[in-house]
C-alpha cells in the first residue's frame, strides 16, 4: 500500500517538469479538438499521435497519448451538449440531456457537469487502475495457455455482444479481425500463412495502420458521403462547474465510475457501452425518472462520469494481460510495445514503477481537461465552425502519414487505405469496428495459445473446460451467446418467472 | 433518438440494414470462410519437421474459417427468414446521391497510390491533393456568391499551408520520416 503510494508520489514528481507539462497540456488540447469535432474519434486521434511520438522517450510518449486520450473522451461532450451530435460515440448518452439543458439556457451549466463528472470519473477509474492493477496482475500470474485462449474467445465474444445492435454481426467481425491476425508468419515455425507471395504481408498486419484505416479513413468517407447539417449554438452561460451538482448527486457520480471502470475492464467493450450504462443505471436508480431525457443535470453526469472513469478501466487489461479494453485502449497497448515497455502478467515484476507512472499520468490529464474546461468554452465554438470540407483532407493527410511513418513503408499506407474502405462498407452494413480491433490483438494471443495448450495437453481437449478459471470463462462465453438466442432468452426468462414474482410478493 | 435503457441500440450511429444486405454479406461471409478452410486444409502440415498435428499452421485460420463460414450462414439463413428473397422493388445505386462519397473516395486513393512516395516532396503532394479536394467541395457554393477566383485562391493558400506545416511539424519538430 505505501510502496505504492510512495512510488506515485515519485511519478508525479517525475512528471512535474515544464515539457512534460507543456506536452500534457498541448495534446489534452488536441485530444479535446478531435473528441469534439463529430467524425473524428479517440481512436484515431491517439493512433496519430502515436506516430507523432515515436522519437519520443517512452513515457514522455505514452503521457502524450493517455492525454490525448482523456481529453477525446471529454472533448465528445462539447458537440453532445453545444451542437446534439457526439463528438465521439462515448459522447452519445450526453446528447439528451446536455442538448436539453442547452435548450434551456443552460449550456454552460451542462458543460459544468460534464467537466466534473469526467474529472471525477477520472479520478475514480484512476483509483481502481492503482489498487486493482497489481491485484489483476497478481491473479495472471496463473493464466497459461488454456486461459489466454479462452481470454481470446471472452474478448472477441463479449466485445461483439455489447458493441453493436446485432451480436451475430459483432462476433462475424471479431472473428474477421482473429483472422486477419493470422496473416504473415505464424510465431512457431515462421511460417508464412495467407501471404500469396506478397514479401509486405510476411510480417502481417500491422495494428496502427489498420486502425487508422478503419477509424480515421472510414471516418473521413463517413463524414463526407453525409449531407452537410445546419446547426445553431444555443448561448450559454458561465461554464464553472457547481460542487452543488456533485454532492447532491454523488451516488450517481459513485455508481457511474464504478460501472464505467468495470466496462473499462472488459476487453473491447469501450466508452460508449460505459456511458450508456451508467446513463441506464441512474435512470433506474434516479428519483426523478421523469427528468431523463429532457436536460436531467443526474443523467448527464452519469454519462459523463462513466465514459471517463472507462478510460483507465480500459488500461488495467491493457497493463496486466496485455488486452485492450477499448479500441483506443489498443492503439496504446501497440504504442507501449513500440517504445519498449513489456504489459502483461510480468508488469508488477518487471517494471511495477510504471503502473504508477501511468496512474500519474491519467492525475495530469484530469488536471487538463479541468483547465479547459473552465477557459477554452469559446475557442473550441470557434473551432466547431470549422466547415468539414477543411478538415478531412487534413485528416486524411495525416492517416498516410500516420499508417507510413511506424515502420517507413509504403505498403502500410495500402494497408491503411484497404482498411478504410472496406471498414467504411462494413460501418454502412451495421458491423461494429470495435470487436475486429480487438480480434486483430488478440490474434497472436489465440493462435499460439490454442497450440501450446493442445500440444501440453497432447491433443486432450479436457484442460480447455476443467480448469477452474477456464471453466468460469467458457461459461461466460456460453451464457453471452445463448443470451443472444431469442429462444434460450424467452425460455431463461419463464423459468425465472417464479423466482422474480416471489422476490417482488417479498419486497411488497 | 435511442431509447436510453437499451445500451446497445446507441452505441453506434446505426442505419437500417435491409435483409437482402445481410443475405448477400451472409452468402459473402460463407464463402469467405470456407476459402479460409481450403487454404488452411491444403496449407503445408511441415511434416518434413516432424511437426506435432496439434501445432500445424493451418490449424487456427483452419478453425476460424469454420466459425466465420458458419455464422454467415446463420445471417443468411436469418436474412431469408427476414424476407431477403421475396421480389421487392429494387432501386439501382444512385449515382448523383452518393457523388460526394465516390469524390472522395477517389481524391483520397489517389493522394495515397498515386501522389505519395512516389517522387514528389510530401508538402508539395499534400498541398495538390488540400488544394483540389477543397477547391471542388467548395466549388458550388463559391459559384453561387460569384467568388470562384477566390475560392481557388484561398483553397491553394490552405493547401499549401497546411503541406508545409506537416512537414515540418512532423520531419522537422519530431524527427519522423515522411514519405
Amino acid at each position: 500500500m505505501f510502496d505504492g503510494l510512495i512510488a506515485f508520489g515519485h511519478s508525479i514528481g517525475n512528471f512535474l517538469t515544464p515539457t512534460t507539462l507543456a506536452y500534457a497540456l498541448a495534446s489534452t488540447l488536441v485530444g479535446l479538438v478531435i473528441g469534439a469535432l463529430p467524425g473524428l474519434t479517440a481512436t484515431m486521434g491517439v493512433a496519430l499521435m502515436t506516430t507523432l511520438t515515436l522519437k519520443l522517450p517512452p513515457n514522455d510518449a505514452i503521457l502524450i497519448l493517455i492525454c490525448t486520450y482523456i481529453g477525446a473522451i471529454y472533448g465528445g461532450s462539447r458537440s453532445a451538449i453545444l451542437l446534439n451530435i457526439p463528438g465521439t460515440p462515448a459522447s452519445a448518452a450526453s446528447c439528451l440531456d446536455g442538448y436539453a439543458l442547452a435548450r434551456q439556457g443552460l449550456a454552460g451549466r451542462a458543460m459544468g457537469i460534464a467537466t466534473s463528472g469526467s474529472v471525477i470519473g477520472t479520478w475514480i477509474g484512476m483509483i481502481c487502475l492503482a489498487f486493482f492493477t497489481p491485484v489483476l496482475g497478481e491473479m495472471a500470474l496463473k493464466f497459461g495457455a488454456y486461459e489466454f485462449f479462452w481470454l481470446a474467445v471472452f474478448g472477441v465474444v463479449i466485445s461483439g455482444n455489447l458493441t453493436g445492435t446485432d451480436p451475430l454481426k459483432g462476433w462475424i467481425a471479431g472473428f474477421l479481425g482473429l483472422f486477419i491476425a493470422a496473416i504473415g508468419q505464424e510465431g512457431m515455425y515462421a511460417y508464412d500463412r495467407f501471404t500469396f507471395g506478397v514479401h509486405d504481408l510476411s510480417g502481417g498486419i500491422s495494428l496502427i495502420p489498420a486502425l487508422v484505416g478503419a477509424f480515421g479513413f472510414a471516418e473521413v468517407l463517413t463524414v463526407m458521403s453525409e449531407p452537410v447539417r445546419k446547426f445553431t449554438i444555443n448561448a450559454f452561460d458561465t461554464v464553472i462547474p457547481r460542487i452543488r451538482d456533485v454532492l447532491q448527486y454523488w451516488r450517481t457520480v459513485i455508481r457511474s465510475g464504478l460501472i464505467g471502470t468495470f466496462m473499462g475492464i472488459v476487453p473491447g467493450v469501450g466508452e460508449d457501452v460505459a456511458a450508456w450504462s451508467s446513463y441506464a443505471a441512474a435512470r433506474r436508480a434516479s428519483k426523478e425518472k421523469e427528468k431523463f431525457g429532457k436536460g436531467s443535470v443526474e443523467g448527464l453526469m452519469a454519462a459523463e462520469t462513466g465514459d471517463n472513469a472507462c478510460v483507465p478501466g480500459a488500461v488495467i487489461p491493457v497493463l496486466t494481460l496485455a488486452v485492450p479494453g477499448s479500441a483506443p485502449a489498443a492503439v496504446l497497448l501497440a504504442a507501449m510495445l513500440i517504445h519498449g515497455v513489456r504489459p502483461g502478467p510480468l508488469i508488477m515484476i518487471e517494471n511495477p514503477g510504471f503502473v504508477y507512472d501511468v496512474v500519474a499520468m491519467m492525475l495530469i490529464a484530469s488536471f487538463g481537461i479541468l483547465f479547459y474546461g473552465l477557459t477554452l468554452t469559446k475557442l473550441l465554438v470557434k473551432i466547431l465552425m470549422v466547415p468539414r470540407v477543411l478538415i478531412m483532407p487534413v485528416i486524411f493527410v495525416l492517416c498516410c502519414v500516420g499508417a507510413y511513418a511506424i515502420a517507413g513503408r509504403l505498403f502500410d499506407v495500402y494497408v491503411m487505405l484497404g482498411f478504410g474502405v472496406v471498414g467504411f462498407l462494413l460501418r454502412k452494413l451495421n458491423y461494429p469496428m470495435a470487436p475486429l480491433v480487438l480480434g486483430i490483438v488478440l490474434g497472436d494471443i489465440l493462435d499460439k495459445n490454442l497450440r501450446r495448450g493442445l500440444t501440453l495437453s497432447d491433443g486432450d481437449l479436457t484442460p480447455f473446460i476443467i480448469r477452474p478459471i477456464s471453466a468460469v470463462m467458457l461459461a461466460a462465453i456460453l451464457f453471452t451467446i445463448l443470451m443472444s438466442i431469442p429462444i434460450c432468452r424467452e425460455m431463461l426468462s419463464a423459468a425465472l418467472a417464479p423466482l422474480r414474482r416471489l422476490l417482488s410478493r417479498n419486497t411488497q | 433518438m435511442a431509447q436510453p435503457d437499451m445500451v446497445p441500440a446507441a452505441i453506434e450511429s446505426e442505419t437500417k440494414v435491409s435483409p437482402r444486405s445481410d443475405f448477400r454479406s451472409g452468402l459473402g461471409w460463407t464463402a469467405l470462410g470456407l476459402a479460409i478452410v481450403y487454404g488452411s486444409w491444403t496449407m503445408d502440415r511441415l511434416a518434413h519437421l516432424n511437426v506435432s498435428p496439434y501445432t500445424v499452421p493451418g490449424l487456427v485460420p483452419g478453425v476460424l474459417g469454420v466459425c466465420i463460414a458458419f455464422m454467415g450462414a446463420i445471417l443468411t439463413f436469418r436474412a431469408i427468414s427476414q424476407g431477403a428473397l421475396k421480389a421487392t422493388p429494387r432501386g439501382g445505386i444512385n449515382f448523383a446521391e452518393h457523388a460526394r462519397l465516390y469524390v472522395s473516395l477517389a481524391f483520397c486513393l489517389m493522394f495515397g497510390l498515386v501522389l505519395m512516395g512516389h517522387g514528389l516532396p510530401f508538402w508539395l503532394a499534400a498541398a495538390l491533393y488540400i488544394s483540389g479536394f477543397v477547391a471542388l467541395f467548395q466549388w458550388p457554393e463559391r459559384q453561387e456568391k460569384g467568388q470562384n477566383l477566390r475560392g481557388l485562391l484561398v483553397a491553394i493558400g490552405f493547401g499549401l499551408i497546411v503541406g508545409l506545416v506537416i512537414h515540418y511539424v512532423f520531419e522537422d519538430l519530431f524527427l519522423v520520416r515522411m514519405p
